[in-house]
């Protein structure tokens, strides 16, 4: 094997065909050609953007020093959690900076919800972080609520809470199939879906969709719990702990796992709080912020809960993180349904409302934090302004901070144990 | 199995009416935001859960910083941070809202930018987690964040000219029904204004009014494009 000097560059072939193509137009008497224009200088080399950089930080991402190179990872990855740009700069298999590039799923959906009465809103954020529908519309009926000045009534509170903890096991439990199958385990996605299929059937007989519930209204719920429901429930609660405990089996301790998740992507706290990173994450982090208790919505001052953090913020403490949160959600569900009242499940609202001129903020703590809505009315029947604040998008932020100095190929591992969902992402 | 959706019951067993005006159980952060921001603040307004004030939009970093760093107020987490557009002649409002475990209400501080010029301090040095949010009210609604370094678009694509959530951008398919017909000053005919293809087909055909089906309507002396 002959060795190189580290000194000599080998050139580019690339290089040397322009340039070879250069020499024969001059000698032509042709122009060159890709004349030397002042905004591209030093970026010849890299061919991307297609542009002069915008900003600072897309100089410092889009220059490239000796030996590095960009590699575009999506938009159609089939491990991007939906679709999304991870722009890579590499050294060799070692990752010097990341650049996420956004708005592939952009549908304007705040946009479309200014133009929506306050109902229909409801049915809008649906698809936004696909993978928790309910906490979706948990939000935006918060602040609707309040903008309005009704309350739900007791036994809507109770159903609201029981829908959204079923839909974060789910949500938490594919996490782990994800997790796991970005690392080459194909099996443990598959037990998700089975699991996750038995919730959505329950959560199917008490709100007739499998997916896009459209569940809350303002004031209330659309439909009571029924017998279905109620069966479907008392039969995935006699297993679910069983089918969780096989899960943990599968993963937990496996070796490949361990070695791929444990000091991978770590958060301190203070780096979490200040990227916006809330949730598991951030509790991972060993932050105890959990809206739930921190700013308690809904019946949750009534249950019984303790903010579950680990210590380490890696791969791994999120890991955990989810498996601890989903027993957790299985205990506030026990809770649940003993205190569970009887009454209305919704308060008299007609179908339009026009609520008071005013503001109002409503947040609740969805599979991925902090998830948000602020709406302005200015008392006509679709919001004025309606903002929402999802905790993916603003997640995604730590991929830069954690992922330099780390290989590329475990990059998506990281990203999943951040759980982002693009629908949320791109709203 | 049939969704049967009960009887209403009375309407005295419904949703009672809870009242907006009583003040938030946080009269002690009222009470140091007047005595530390007693320049700066305007309107204090407390909603059951939330403290809320407006502040100049030229002040907001500094602002922002006390509430962060001030150990009595300790806001240490910033939970959102939106734009909103009050409309043409009116104002931006950047509103953030800030978390704190000393006290048990959200706090909301309303910044007011100018819409003619569009500028305000950027927090990132405070929040990283501010860039996100940042980029995003550059893309929808235009406003300049000075200081940050990473100001460009986030959804739409960088060639694009519009902002999108501007209220004066009207939808297209809204148009007919908007008050103003269908005119968007802010959309630019490189990025989606369908106008230059139909003045091409019309160039084309030899029609040079084909591409105009207004032309001639009483309202074709306004700026309409469409």
């Amino acid at each position: 094997m002959t060795k190189t000097d580290p000194e000599v560059r080998i050139p580019d072939p690339i290089d040397l065909d322009r340039a070879e193509e250069d020499r024969l137009r001059a000698a032509a008497g042709l122009a060159p050609v890709r004349p030397e224009r002042p905004e591209y200088a030093g970026f010849e080399q890299v061919g991307i953007p297609d542009r002069p950089p915008e900003t600072a930080r897309e100089m410092e991402v889009y220059s490239l020093a000796e030996g590095e190179m960009l590699l575009n990872m999506g938009p159609q990855h089939p491990s991007t959690h939906g679709v999304m740009r991870l722009l890579v700069k590499i050294r060799g298999e070692v990752i010097v900076d990341i650049d996420p590039v956004l708005g592939y799923l952009h549908r304007g959906i705040e946009k479309l919800c200014e133009n929506a009465t306050y109902t229909t809103v409801l049915t809008y954020v649906d698809p936004m972080d696909y993978l928790s529908t309910m906490h979706n519309e948990h939000a935006p009926a918060i602040a609707f609520e309040k903008l309005y000045g009704v309350r739900a009534p007791k036994r809507a509170e109770y159903i609201r809470a029981l829908v959204v903890e079923l839909n974060r096991i789910f949500s938490h439990g594919l996490m782990m199939g994800f997790l796991a199958l970005d690392m080459g385990g194909l099996t443990p996605i598959l037990y998700s879906f089975i699991n996750r299929d038995e919730i959505v059937d329950m959560l199917s007989a008490i709100s007739g969709q499998r997916m896009l519930f459209n569940f809350f209204r303002v004031g209330g719920v659309n439909f009571d719990v029924n017998d279905e429901f109620i069966s479907r429930l008392g039969t995935w609660r006699s297993h679910v702990l069983e089918n969780i405990e096989m899960n943990e089996w599968m993963i937990t301790e496996n070796e490949i796992f361990t070695a791929r998740t444990k000091g991978m992507g770590t958060l301190t706290g203070q780096e979490a709080i200040s990227l916006g990173v809330t949730g598991p994450n951030l509790r991972a982090s060993g932050v105890p912020f959990d809206v739930r208790k921190a700013h308690p919505y809904s019946i949750y001052p009534e249950l019984e809960l303790e903010v579950i953090t680990q210590e380490s913020g890696d791969s791994y403490a999120r890991y955990l993180q989810r498996i601890a949160e989903i027993k957790q959600s299985i205990h506030l569900i026990d809770q649940i349904v003993d205190k569970m009242p009887h009454g209305p499940v919704q308060a008299q609202v007609p179908g339009i409302i026009r609520p008071k001129p005013g503001r109002a903020y409503g947040a609740v703590e969805s599979p991925r934090g902090l998830y948000s809505v602020y709406a302005i009315s200015d008392g006509g029947p679709n919001p004025y302004r309606f903002r929402m604040r999802d905790p993916s998008f603003i997640s995604l932020q730590a991929m830069p901070k954690v992922m330099p100095g780390r290989l590329v190929a475990d990059t998506m591992a990281v990203m999943a144990s951040f759980d982002p969902v693009m629908g949320g992402v791109d709203k | 199995m049939a969704h049967v959706r009960r009887p209403r019951p009375a309407a005295h067993a419904l949703g009672r009416r809870r009242s907006l005006s009583s003040p938030a159980a946080a009269g002690a952060l009222v009470r140091i935001l007047t005595e530390r921001f007693a320049d700066d603040l305007r309107d204090l307004w407390t909603d059951e859960d939330t403290v809320e004030f407006q502040i100049d939009g030229a002040r907001n970093v500094e602002v922002l910083t006390a509430l962060r760093d001030d150990p009595d107020l300790a806001f240490f987490m910033l939970a959102d941070e939106a734009a909103v557009d009050y409309g043409v002649g009116a104002h931006f409002e950047v509103v953030y809202h800030l978390f704190s475990w000393q006290h048990p209400a959200w706090l909301r501080v309303r910044a007011r930018v100018d819409r003619s010029d569009p500028r305000i301090g950027t927090i990132t040095h405070l929040w990283e987690g501010a860039m996100f949010h940042e980029r995003e009210a550059y893309d929808m609604m235009g406003i300049i964040f000075e200081g940050n370094r990473d100001l460009r678009r986030i959804y739409m694509s960088p060639d694009y000219r519009s902002f999108p959530q501007r209220k004066d951008f009207i939808l297209p398919d809204d148009a007919a029904d908007s008050p103003a017909h269908g005119v968007n000053p802010l959309e630019r005919p490189e990025t989606w204004d369908l106008s230059r293809f139909r003045d091409a087909a019309g160039a084309a055909a030899g029609t040079p009014d084909a591409g105009t089906p207004d032309a001639g309507t009483p309202d074709a002396g306004k700026s309409r494009r469409r």
